[in-house]
């Protein structure tokens, strides 16, 4: 059945005046450098589709989903398009003309199913970490040589690390943790580093044990029911009136619970407020750290090893929070950073969720152009402050390449007084 | 389009820029105006070469080219009203020289002006010509439509700033003329014609550009009247008395709320009327126009005065000024602009009389002008599928072009005549001079393949 067929409905298209403001800033038409990859066309080709001026098609299911959801269309519009909620309804109804890959429904399938998911990246992590060597270097997903993706944790970091980290000094109050996918299941690290720092800075952490993946991966590719569910559990556990915070380390899971939940569930038709409530609680690390400075600066050492940095800013950062000068003004306090800027270092680093494996070649085409200019600053360390950047900024990296890649948070508990 | 012909033409450009699905003709059958037309084949090309083989086959089989900048002209320019070929310039966007010592810029048609402004910069130039579109429009298209913008009133419009060109004509000849010099009197003017002749008359492949260098000092004032009359009439009194400021913009009270609905950038809601006021040059000069400046705007009873204080400040005036047409285009499904323009000294009684047309026929518009040349913009919020709506909208800017021609005016400054105002050119143009015009279209077009039903 045809999701034509349904009662289809696309508000935003009649806001479009097809200026052309959205060209410059979408770094897939920036690529391909034609019409059809711009947000307006795929605005204008919504607007045919919906009205039933223009049947699907599996070219249509394309053009629609090679997009990276970075939302740097919908910050530059002056006509107030939400391309966000038109395209997360286009994808939706594209899935239902023309079914999914067996990449995104899997993905579905743990996203929405945490128990699975857990024990999926027990299964991935034996794969990945054992991987014979040779196998490793030649096999890619995407863009991506499997030799170059980071390791699976040894256990998910929640079940490493008990529901409450204690503070030092009186408290400052209680923070809550939402670890993300990234870092329960990839980067411990990050969240060892997130735990430390907020208790040397007086903060009681709290990360509640049966959160849920936030759900972006499901809403964007159009699965809006099955992130509904996940949705609703993590709005009962982190939208609480006792606490000073929700602090999130993913740029991306910081965006869907600031602003993108309310915005799905409004989609459903269901109620919002308790996502409004939980969206003005969310602080991105970087933000909430840069805002609490003061707890933070007696606790760093000004001798510790200096360090040559540049920065990538994740679209979820700044498109998604509103957080755009915090890691740069974070990276010119810290004591041992010397901090160089990278040109483009705010455009898109084009790994976009499962984009990078969907249009391997225009994503490869984007970090590259990132990757120049990062090298061309001599930094050894390539700061960000997002899993998903993380992983596709380092992924595309070469053997020869003298940088890595890190989260701001070990950049920062390096500083901390042993 | 016969399979035979597209063959051809896909040997020219090959798969990957050659597109004839629905869903990629779709994408090239508007721009910002309101009339939408499919084409038969999109070709993107990357040399003036294959756009000669290109224009050759189209010749041969009398089908109709359409070139494309960035599909930001507000006119329909770039709409192949015919179907045929549109002949994307997108990825023709390299800047091929910029020599400030010799203080020109060598482009290729598809480059954005604003990146070239960014490129100037670098080395304390800039290209003045501005249109609001300048974020993501293209040289290429700025030509065709010889576009102009708020600092044209000091510093004139794209023509007075193009040097040479390379076309490729109709026939697949490819021309060049002007060069790198200001002063060049070798042979016809011909950049002139090409310019704002909307790909009318050949498909531009490069562009040399006239490039001058940045301004010491430039202030930046946002003058606030509770009477739009006494808005116009400070315009009026300021350009009269010789003074040159970078720019003069008037905003109405509707263009005023409209742009902080959308923006919220703290423009003073309750004004009847806004002057954007930018003067440049020498730290002395604009202490001393600014002077006189503000002694105009106290005399015509502006109620206050607010200056920039930062470069951020000043972005954010330009800002709200560039963004007026997607400000009023989020009112309703559609926004006309129209440009009649009429000498300087006529301002306030034009800005009066469009206030008078579109109260009478109850529409939703913003009035707003590149004051200090008299280029009108009324802003026409509407919705195209309101048929008795769209009725009254014709009406008003027919009345609107007629009250302009009363004051020696034209029908557009900088907009360019597209399919938007095609009927209309009798009421600007008497019929011995249009036939002239036909008669060169003629000669370089004989097929009248090239962009039909625009311009003229």
């Amino acid at each position: 059945m045809s999701a034509r067929s349904d009662n289809l409905k696309s508000p935003e298209v009649l806001q479009c005046s097809k200026c052309g403001a959205c060209l410059p800033v979408c770094p897939v038409y920036l690529q391909k450098m034609e019409e059809g990859a711009s947000p307006r066309a795929k605005v204008q080709l919504s607007k045919h589709y919906t009205e039933q001026n223009l049947p699907t098609s599996s070219h249509l299911n394309n053009l629609i989903n090679c997009c990276l959801m970075c939302g740097n269309c919908t910050a530059a519009c002056p006509s107030g398009v939400q391309h966000q909620s038109l395209f997360m309804r286009m994808r939706s109804y594209m899935a239902t003309d023309h079914g999914e890959g067996w990449h995104l429904k899997t993905l579905y399938h743990f996203l929405s199913h945490e128990q699975q998911l857990r024990l999926a990246s027990r299964f991935a992590k034996l794969g990945r970490n054992h991987m014979l060597n040779y196998l490793a270097r030649e096999v890619k997903i995407g863009n991506i040589p499997v030799k170059r993706l980071p390791k699976f944790n040894k256990r998910p970091f929640r079940e490493q690390i008990i529901e409450d980290v204690k503070q030092n000094t009186p408290s400052r109050g209680t923070v809550l943790y939402f670890t993300g996918c990234g870092t329960n299941y990839i980067f411990d690290k990050v969240g060892h580093s997130l735990c430390r720092i907020l208790k040397v800075m007086g903060f009681h952490v709290e990360i509640p044990k049966s959160q849920v993946c936030c759900g972006l991966p499901l809403f964007v590719h159009g699965n809006l029911e099955k992130a509904a569910t996940n949705i609703t559990t993590n709005i009962k556990l982190f939208n609480r009136n006792d606490i000073v915070a929700v602090v999130t380390d993913c740029a991306t899971c910081g965006s869907a619970l600031h602003k993108e939940y309310e915005i799905v569930l409004k989609e459903l038709g269901m109620d919002t407020e308790a996502a409004k409530e939980l969206g003005s609680k969310v602080r991105d690390i970087s933000e909430f750290i840069l805002g609490n400075y003061e707890l933070l600066e007696p606790h760093l050492n000004s001798k510790a090893t200096r360090q040559k940095v540049t920065y990538h800013m994740p679209c979820h950062l700044r498109n998604g929070q509103g957080v755009t000068t915090e890691i740069e003004t974070l990276l010119k306090r810290l004591p041992h950073v010397e901090y160089t800027r990278a040109d483009d270092y705010d455009t898109c680093c084009g790994g976009g969720g499962t984009f990078f494996y969907d249009h391997p070649e225009t994503s490869y085409q984007i970090v590259s152009r990132k990757i120049k200019n990062a090298r061309a600053t001599g930094a050894d360390l390539w700061v960000t402050g997002c899993p998903g950047c993380s992983i596709n900024l380092s992924g595309n990296l070469q053997e020869e390449d003298n940088i890595s890649v890190e989260h701001i948070l070990l950049l920062i508990e390096q500083a901390l007084k042993k | 389009m016969d399979g035979k012909i597209k063959k051809e033409l896909l040997a020219i450009v090959g798969d990957g820029r050659f597109r004839d699905q629905q869903e990629d003709l779709l994408s090239y059958s508007y721009d910002a105006f309101t009339v939408e037309s499919v084409p038969d084949l999109v070709l993107l090309p990357v040399s003036a070469t294959e756009i000669s083989e290109i224009l050759k086959i189209a010749s041969k089989y009398r089908i109709p080219v359409t070139p494309r900048g960035a599909g930001s002209s507000i006119c329909g320019a770039p709409v192949p009203v015919k179907g045929g070929i549109v002949l994307s310039m997108t990825m023709m966007n390299r800047i091929l020289e910029t020599n400030t010592p010799d203080r020109y810029c060598i482009v290729q048609p598809g480059v954005i002006n604003g990146d070239l402004q960014t490129e100037l910069a670098k080395t304390g130039f800039f290209y003045p010509p501005d249109p609001g579109s300048m974020g993501f429009s293209t040289i290429g298209g700025n030509v065709a439509q010889n576009a102009g913008g708020p600092r044209c009133l000091k510093y004139g419009v794209t023509s007075d700033y193009v040097l040479g060109m390379e076309v490729v004509l109709a026939s697949g000849d490819i021309i060049r003329f002007g060069s790198r010099n200001v002063k060049d009197v070798t042979g016809y003017r011909l950049f002139g014609l090409f310019c704002g002749s909307e790909g009318t008359l050949g498909v531009v492949t490069e562009i040399t550009l006239k490039v001058i260098p940045q301004p010491a000092a430039y202030r930046t004032v946002l003058a606030v009247f509770n009477d739009l009359d006494d808005s116009a009439a400070t315009v009026a009194d300021i350009i009269g008395s010789g003074i040159l400021p970078a720019a003069l913009e008037l905003l109405d009270k509707v263009l005023i709320n409209a742009v902080e609905d959308a923006n919220n950038i703290g423009l003073p809601r309750a004004a009847e009327g806004l002057l954007l006021i930018e003067v440049d040059g020498s730290e002395e000069q604009v202490e001393k126009e600014l002077a006189l400046i503000i002694e105009k705007t106290e005399n015509n009873n502006a109620v206050d005065i607010q200056e920039a204080r930062t470069p951020e400040e000043r972005d954010k005036l330009w800002q709200a000024r560039r963004s007026l047409y997607p400000s009023m285009a989020r009112i309703k499904p559609n926004c006309i602009v129209e440009d009649a323009t009429v000498p300087a000294s006529k301002v306030p009684a034009m800005i009066r009389g469009i206030r008078s047309i579109v109260n009478k026929h109850e529409l939703l518009v913003g009035i707003s002008a590149h004051a200090g040349d008299g280029n009108m913009h009324p802003l026409i919020s509407c919705d195209m599928r309101d048929l008795d709506e769209m009725e009254r909208v014709e009406k008003a800017i027919e009345e609107i072009f007629t009250l302009a021609m009363s004051y020696n005016g034209t029908l557009s400054g900088e907009h360019g005549i597209g399919i938007a105002k095609r009927k209309y050119l009798p009421m600007s143009i008497d019929e011995p001079t249009l036939k002239f015009m036909h008669t060169l279209k003629h000669a370089v077009d004989p097929y009248g393949i090239l962009n039909p039903g625009k311009a003229i």
